[in-house]
């Protein structure tokens, strides 16, 4: 959490979306930026880039208030995947509630995958979160491309970790409006634990997906 | 701010920490831009925090803001971060709305472009310094296992050495027993081989011995029939003159002595093959209790050609308590000793061999006046195949493999002057050894 002015009742919440080097972050940002209604979100900022690769991040925000009036702001950062980005990468990570980790689909990528959950998981620790409470869906994004792994192997694999696994293709604008309100409802039931979004303040998970995931017009 | 082991200051950045208008709008920029609105025609134009509060104004005497006035948001992460307010009494009208929008939009965008910019000099300053940080910690391990292995480098060395010398010596100790083992074999085979004949010499002598006494006392009666008459005059001139000639009476006083001596030498024949046996203990198999000062005898009487003619040995022996030890090892360790005392000079050699307890351990010194063991050399003398003399003359395997013995035995060895001038090479020796002394 960035912050919680309880006298202002206000809360800045921060989630990241983490994963190997081209795997689509931004592309994901980009596409909720379209997808999702202006009301509730901000515009995108893309810091700057050089030959289109993110090597600062990408902010998305979103607004919501809660019935008791809590005023609730949702910054969705992306990474830098390259690995030589990794100091930027451990200071978004910082404090974050919750991360989408997006894989890159095809066969090709599955040790790019594989090393750069490892550099999460690393990472968490070096910034003190503990990844078996974090709130983590996973993403295989590019499922539009030929020869990529297939969804009964990648079920297999991450089953019997637990963490939600969505499919998506973030260029054609499929999955990924799901991909975030399943991150949502993970980090809605961490968040709801400590601090009472359904008792103190009226939130249901139902609504905080809602508010967060409403479609443009 | 969290600091480091060492105290420095350690930037720990987030990215996504909150700001207000003021953090991203330099009060010059804005007042340049709110300088131009006023020559645009935005007279008293102000711009407010998001609870209403003055933050800059256009420099114009005008009254503070009210709820009601007209007023544009600026933005900030897609926020309202504060507004620019056209207050009561300031001109307006369409093209003042048109421009209170305009102003309020390149605000927004001043504002957005300063965050940025913020944000990736924050993030760029923050990986310098952690890289930066990382170096030095990266700098300061290397040094540290550089330290680390120069250090190692150095034990490693005299680690080598040590094993080296070891090695030698254990090298040496195994050529030594491996000579002695050959020597003993050799000892036995031969004492084997000697002793049958011995046997029947020994025994073939003793009847020889008796039957000669009953050739002479045959021989004597017929001189005395012969000189009473019982043979004819010329018989018995013929007799005598062929005893003469023969010199009987002299062969008969010889002949005791001669099988005497005789029987003396295959005596010593006897013993010296029982000495040879009993040094090499071939016959027994490790350790078994055994009284020192005989063993240094035993050692004597096996070198005993080795004494240089003129040689005074001494022996100070005091009775010793039985020590279970590999008996043919300590004459192995005296025999090296020895040697050594009886070729350090050619006359007047003087060899005083001391025994005796000192506590719980037995000390045994052998006294030499030969020229002595030069200080510089004394730890050396022990070192294998170190030595004094020519080529060939000597393997410099003795010291060393007495070295091993002492020390296996978890005794000492020492050597000092003797007084007067010579070498004192001092063995002490647990009477009992510890647990922690295994047998080699």
């Amino acid at each position: 959490m960035i912050e919680y002015d309880t006298d202002e009742q206000r809360m800045v919440l921060k989630f990241v979306y983490y994963g190997p080097a081209l795997s689509g972050k931004t592309t994901n940002l980009l596409r909720l930026h379209d997808l999702l209604s202006k009301e509730g979100r901000g515009e995108l900022m893309v810091l700057d880039t050089q030959d289109d690769r993110t090597i600062f991040f990408d902010l998305l925000p979103f607004f919501l208030v809660a019935p008791s009036g809590l005023k609730i702001k949702v910054k969705v950062y992306t990474v830098p995947g390259q690995v030589q980005h990794d100091a930027t990468r451990k200071a978004v990570l910082q404090r974050a509630d919750g991360v989408a980790f997006i894989a890159d689909s095809r066969r090709s990528e599955a040790k790019n995958n594989a090393e750069s959950f490892g550099n999460l998981e690393r990472n968490l620790s070096i910034v003190g979160i503990d990844v078996d409470r974090l709130p983590l869906v996973i993403q295989y994004n590019k499922r539009d491309l030929p020869d990529i792994t297939p969804e009964e192997e990648i079920r297999r694999v991450w089953g019997p970790t637990g963490f939600p696994v969505l499919l998506s293709s973030a260029l054609k604008g499929w999955g990924v409006v799901e991909t975030f309100r399943a991150l949502a409802e993970r980090a809605y039931d961490t968040l709801d634990r400590r601090y009472g979004f359904a008792g103190t303040h009226g939130l249901t998970r139902e609504s905080f997906a809602e508010r967060l995931v409403r479609r443009a017009g | 701010m969290p600091t480091d082991s060492e105290g420095r200051r350690r930037i720990v950045y987030c990215v996504g920490e909150e700001r207000a208008l003021r953090d991203v709008l330099p009060g010059f920029e804005v007042a340049a831009m709110l300088a131009a609105a006023f020559r645009a025609g935005l007279r008293g134009v102000r711009v407010v925090d998001p609870d209403g509060k003055d933050l800059w104004g256009s420099g114009d005497d005008v009254p503070p803001p009210g709820e009601r006035d007209p007023r544009r948001p600026i933005l900030l992460e897609g926020e309202p971060a504060g507004a620019v307010v056209l207050p009561d009494g300031a001109a307006r009208g369409e093209t003042q709305d048109a421009l209170l929008a305009l102003l309020a939009d390149t605000l927004t965008a001043m504002a957005h472009n300063n965050l940025k910019r913020m944000l990736t000099t924050e993030t760029h300053t923050e990986v310098v310094n952690r890289s930066y940080e990382e170096l030095l910690e990266t700098n300061r391990s290397l040094s540290a296992s550089e330290q680390r292995y120069r250090e190692l480098a150095e034990t490693l060395e005299i680690k080598v050495r040590e094993r080296t010398e070891e090695l030698s010596r254990a090298m040496a100790r195994l050529v030594q027993q491996e000579k002695m083992a050959s020597v003993g074999q050799l000892a036995a085979g031969v004492a084997h081989e000697i002793n049958n004949p011995l046997a029947f010499v020994t025994s073939n002598l003793r009847t020889l011995k008796k039957y000669t006494e009953r050739f002479l006392d045959m021989i004597a009666r017929y001189h005395r029939v012969c000189e009473q008459g019982g043979v004819a005059q010329q018989d018995r001139d013929d007799l005598r003159k062929h005893r003469e000639s023969l010199r009987v009476d002299a062969m008969a006083a010889d002949t005791a002595d001669l099988l005497q001596q005789t029987m003396e030498g295959t005596e010593r024949v006897r013993k010296i093959v029982a000495d040879l046996k009993g040094f090499s203990h071939v016959d027994e198999d490790g350790e078994a209790p055994a009284d020192l000062n005989r063993e240094i005898e035993r050692t004597l009487s096996v070198m005993t050609h080795e004494i240089p003619a003129g040689a005074g040995i001494t022996r100070e022996f005091s009775p010793l308590p039985v020590v279970t030890c590999r008996p043919g090892a300590f004459n192995q360790l005296f025999l090296s000793l020895l040697r050594n005392a009886f070729q350090a000079r050619q006359d007047e050699l003087r060899v005083t061999i001391r025994t005796g307890l000192s506590g719980d351990r037995i000390r045994v010194v052998f006294a030499d006046n030969g020229p002595g063991v030069p200080a510089g050399l004394r730890t050396r003398i022990f070192e294998p195949f170190f030595t004094t003399r020519d080529v060939g003359k000597g393997k410099g395997l003795g010291l060393a493999v007495a070295y091993d013995i002492v020390t296996s035995h978890g005794g000492t060895i020492d050597v000092e002057d003797t007084p007067g001038g010579g070498a004192t090479f001092v063995l002490e020796l647990p009477v009992q050894r510890g647990a922690h002394d295994p047998i080699r």
